[in-house]
Parts: structure tokens; sequence; C-alpha cells
């Protein structure tokens, strides 16, 4: 454990150094506080405003884990589709890989006449198709790129597709699809609260983002930025901490290479 | 039905046509029960392809293969053997145990027999210990034994082992040989072995099958008086060199037939002779 300390010790310090130059060198460089406020007036916002942030930072969650849970859901259900049925596989995935460089957030305006801005299943739309194509994509790598090995194998042992399915290729797909579920909560968060930029309740992070910075209350906006920000962290040491669950195997896996027992 | 593999004339071809490359050809070979029979040959000589033949993880092209009396496919689907590959192929997620018990799962065997069958064959290997662990925190020489202990989880009438300590330290290798060989009486079970080493062939082997390749096929089969049971002081024997001898000599004799057929243009594809036109033209 004091190695884990000791290891982490310089981000730490780093992450000190930044803040206390930021809170002093501001002053001494006479930079205006609309352009950056000090992290002390950041924080005086944020406990002045903590119960409309709370409230926004429900709503925006809310959206972003309702997105998360139909995106990926669907992801994984065609990925077992694609990884079954060739057709589909050739049809889908093509279509993840395109989708990845589209802007899909150019879909907000639409999505809020689909479904109304100030309903949050218009965000819920926009980030669960970010977050499908990406769940897709991992699950179905993770389903088709087994050991050829490990299938004959199997095939020795007169292995059902069923019990192939069951024993190796959902086990071995795991490690992909919670390297699928990082990427989409990173894009979830992004999704949900650039998708209120496009509008939606005033108690939701990204539209009090830019209500606040359009009535020049910058360190109001900064700790709605804030808290969006650890927001994405947040989703994404879920993610980790539930794989570190699911797949303890595998994450000490990582931390103990190298570190076998000899014969 | 004494024989626990037969194979009749068999042939195998990869692709068709102008590409088609011909694997094996009139393979012929009859192993008895609790034989221990090493398949020795340069690469390319199909000695795997003969190995997946007999345990129809791929099908002939022509000519029988049958397993315990039976068409290779019927043997496999009984699962009336065991495999041991070049690397172990453990699955990551589960624990040493629970690797050992994967055949018997697939086959439907109650898990309170399934566990004392894995400790068992655990304790077979000597890694009566180890049933907690995950493969990783195993070594190299570990795994191999816990893939042996999954390959006889089942109790199979036959075990094929494809260069199974191929990819392990001379030292390690050495060791699991006097362990195979300790394995193999006890369990009484038929062997066979795919591997290009010479020493290792001559020292577990009842007889060793020397292939020679394009097209793949058995140019000598030298039996191996040793006495058993096979020990450390076997190594030693003067009948041990001779052998090794022997053998070497033998897959050298099937290199030069295999050359001289190459300059009749007998074991040339078609596509390399036209290559050869080509390149001579040019």
């Amino acid at each position: 454990m004091s190695a884990r300390i000791r290891g982490a010790l310089p981000s730490f310090l780093i992450f000190v150094g930044v803040l206390l130059v930021w809170e002093f060198g501001l002053a001494a460089l006479n930079v205006q506080s609309f352009v950056l406020p000090r992290p002390t007036v950041i924080l005086a916002a944020l406990v002045d405003q903590a119960d409309l942030l709370a409230r926004a930072t429900l709503y925006t969650g809310s959206e972003v884990v309702g997105g998360l849970l139909v995106g990926c859901g669907l992801g994984v259900l065609a990925a077992f589709a694609a990884a079954r049925w060739r057709t589909v596989r050739e049809g889908f995935l093509p279509m993840g890989v395109a989708a990845s460089s589209i802007p899909i957030l150019a879909l907000a305006p639409l999505t809020n006449i689909w479904f109304t801005a100030e309903s949050a299943t218009s965000r819920m739309a926009i980030v669960a198709v970010l977050t499908f194509f990406p769940m897709m994509v991992n699950t179905v790598r993770g389903l088709t790129q087994v050991d050829p090995a490990a299938l004959e194998l199997m095939t020795a042992c007169a292995a059902s597709e069923g019990q192939i399915l069951r024993k190796l290729r959902i086990p071995n797909a795991l490690p992909y699809m919670f390297t699928g579920l990082k990427v989409a909560t990173t894009l979830a968060v992004i999704g949900a609260v650039v998708g209120e930029y496009f509008g939606g309740p005033l108690a939701a992070l990204g539209v009090y983002i830019q209500s606040e910075a359009y009535n020049f209350r910058y360190n109001h906006a900064w700790a709605a930025i804030l808290i969006a920000c650890a927001m994405g962290i947040g989703f994404y040491v879920l993610a980790i901490l539930a794989e570190r669950v699911v797949l303890p195997w595998h994450a000490s896996e990582r931390r103990a290479e190298g570190a076998q027992l000899g014969h | 039905m004494n024989a626990v593999v037969e194979l009749v004339g068999s042939s195998k071809t990869f692709g068709a046509g102008r590409a088609a490359t011909v694997a094996l050809q009139g393979i012929d070979l009859s192993i008895g029960v609790g034989e221990f029979v090493s398949l020795i040959g340069p690469s390319g000589c199909g000695k795997s392809t003969l190995l997946r033949l007999i345990g129809d993880l791929i099908p002939a092209t022509s000519g029988e293969v049958r397993v315990n009396g039976k068409p290779a496919a019927q043997a496999r689907r009984g699962r009336e053997y065991g495999i041991v590959f070049q690397a172990p192929v453990l699955m990551d997620w589960r624990t040493v145990d629970r690797n050992v018990e994967l055949p018997l799962e697939i086959s439907g065997v109650p898990r309170a027999e399934r566990r004392a069958r894995a400790a068992a064959m655990l304790k077979l290997v000597e890694l009566a210990d180890f049933g907690g662990r995950y493969p990783w925190q195993l070594s190299g020489g570990m795994q191999q034994r816990v893939a042996i202990a999954r390959a006889l989880a089942t109790d199979p009438a036959l075990l094929l082992m494809d260069e199974p300590f191929g990819a392990l330290d001379e030292m390690t290798r050495e060791r699991l040989n006097l362990e195979l060989m300790r394995i193999w009486r006890s369990t009484g079970t038929t062997v066979v072995f795919v591997t290009h080493s010479i020493p290792e062939a001559v020292f577990l082997s009842g007889r060793v099958v020397v292939m020679s390749a394009r097209p793949g096929r058995v140019t000598r089969v030298v039996d191996i008086d040793l006495p058993q049971p096979r020990t450390a002081e076997t190594r030693n024997q003067e009948r041990y060199f001779e052998l090794v001898t022997t053998v070497r000599a033998a897959l050298r004799a099937g290199g030069a037939d295999a050359a001289a057929a190459e300059a009749e243009g007998l074991g040339t594809e078609p596509a390399d002779a036209e290559r050869i036109v080509a390149e001579g033209l040019a």
C-alpha cells in the first residue's frame, strides 16, 4: 500500500502545484477573473450554488445512466447477433466503424424535436446512440477473437455451440466489453452535457453552464464544468471498479505479470 | 479389435485445384492398446495434421481413420480421446481445478464427481496443492501439466499430444518426459505424441514413426527396444544413443528422398514449377 502511495505522489504534487500556480499566479500576471477565475472563487461558487448544482447533477447523471443502459444493452444484443450471424456482422460492423467518425452530437437539435428539449429522453437518445457502437464493436471482437486452439479443444471435447458460447466466447468477451464500457462512460457524459447545450431544463449541467456563461457569471459556469469533469471521471472509475469485481482474474493478471511461481 | 488407432490409406489435401497442397499421402498406421507412439519429422511433414485427422479436428480427404474401432468422427463425439497442445490453452478465468473439470462439465458429469476426478488428476500430475490457483500464477511447465491433467480427466482410451513440451526449456522438458512416462505407466492410456525432438521421441516411445515432407508420408517406423520403465538412467544407455542415431539417419534418409523426389519434379507443386520456369525465362 505504501508503494502505491509513493507511486501516486508525483501526480498529486503536480496537481497541487498547478492549483497553487493557478491561485497565485493569475493575480501576479494580472489575468482578469472572467477569463479564468481562481480556484478559491470557483470553490465559493460551488458552495453558493450547491442546491441547484446538486439537482442539475442528478438530472444530468440520470441522462447518462439511462442512455448508457439503453445504448450498451442494445450494443451487446446487436453484438451477439453479429457474432452469431455473418450477414448481421457484415451489415453492422462497417456501420460501427463509420459511426465512430460521425459527429453524433450534431443530432442533438433533432432529438430535441423528436422528444422535446425539456425531456431527458432527448439526451438519453443521444447518449444511447453514442455508446451503442463502441459497446457493440468491442463485444463482437471479444466474442469472435477466440484462441483457435481453445476452439479446437472445445471441438475435441465435443462441446455444443451453446457450450462454446457459455464456456469460451462469453468469458473471453468480458474484458473487451469492459473496454467498450469504459469508452462508453466517457462518451456518455460528453453526450449528455453537450446535448444539454441545445436545450433542456435549467437544473441540468449543460443548460446551467450555457446560461451562466451567457450572463457573465463565469465562476458559476466553472463550478458546473468542474462537476461535469468529476462526473466523467466518476463514471469511468465506476466502470473500472465493476471490472475488478466481475473479472478478478483479469485485473490481477495484469498486476501479477512477471510475478509467477517457480516450478 | 486390438488397434486403438487405425489409418488405412489416409490422405489430406488442403485447398483445391492448382492451389492444392498435399499434406499427407497414403498413411497406413496401426497403434495398439497401451502403445506409446511418436510421430517425428521436419516441419511441414504433416505430423500435426496426422494427429488432427485422428482427433477428427480436420477431416481426411480420402482413406479411413478409425479410433477404438469406430470412425474418427464418432469417436470424437463419444469423447474417447484427450488432447494436449503445444500451448497449455488454459482458460484464464478458471482456476486450475475448474480448468481440469472443463471436459467433464461439457460431458455433463455431476459436480461432486467432477471435483473428485479433478483432484485425483491434479494429484497424478503432482499439482494437488495448486487447484485453487489461476493459470497465470503457474510456470509454463506447471501449466502444461494442468493441460495433461485436463486431457486425462475423462479417463480416455487415447491421449493425443501435439508437441506438448516444445515451448519449454530443455531442463523442464526432460523432467516432464520422466513424469509423462510415470503417468503413462499408471494410466495405461495409449499415447500418440508429435515431436521434432529426436531424443524425446526415443526416450518416450515404443515406436517412432518417421515422416518426410511434400507430400507428408511415413518413411520408416523405428522400434524402440529400450527396457521399461524408462528412467533418467535410460538416457545413459548405449542402446539409447544407438537408437537416437538410427532415428536421425532415418530422418536424413527421408529428407534425401524428398529432395530427390523434388529434383525429379514429383514432390514439387505445379504452382512452384511454374514459378521456377517463369523465373528461368526472366
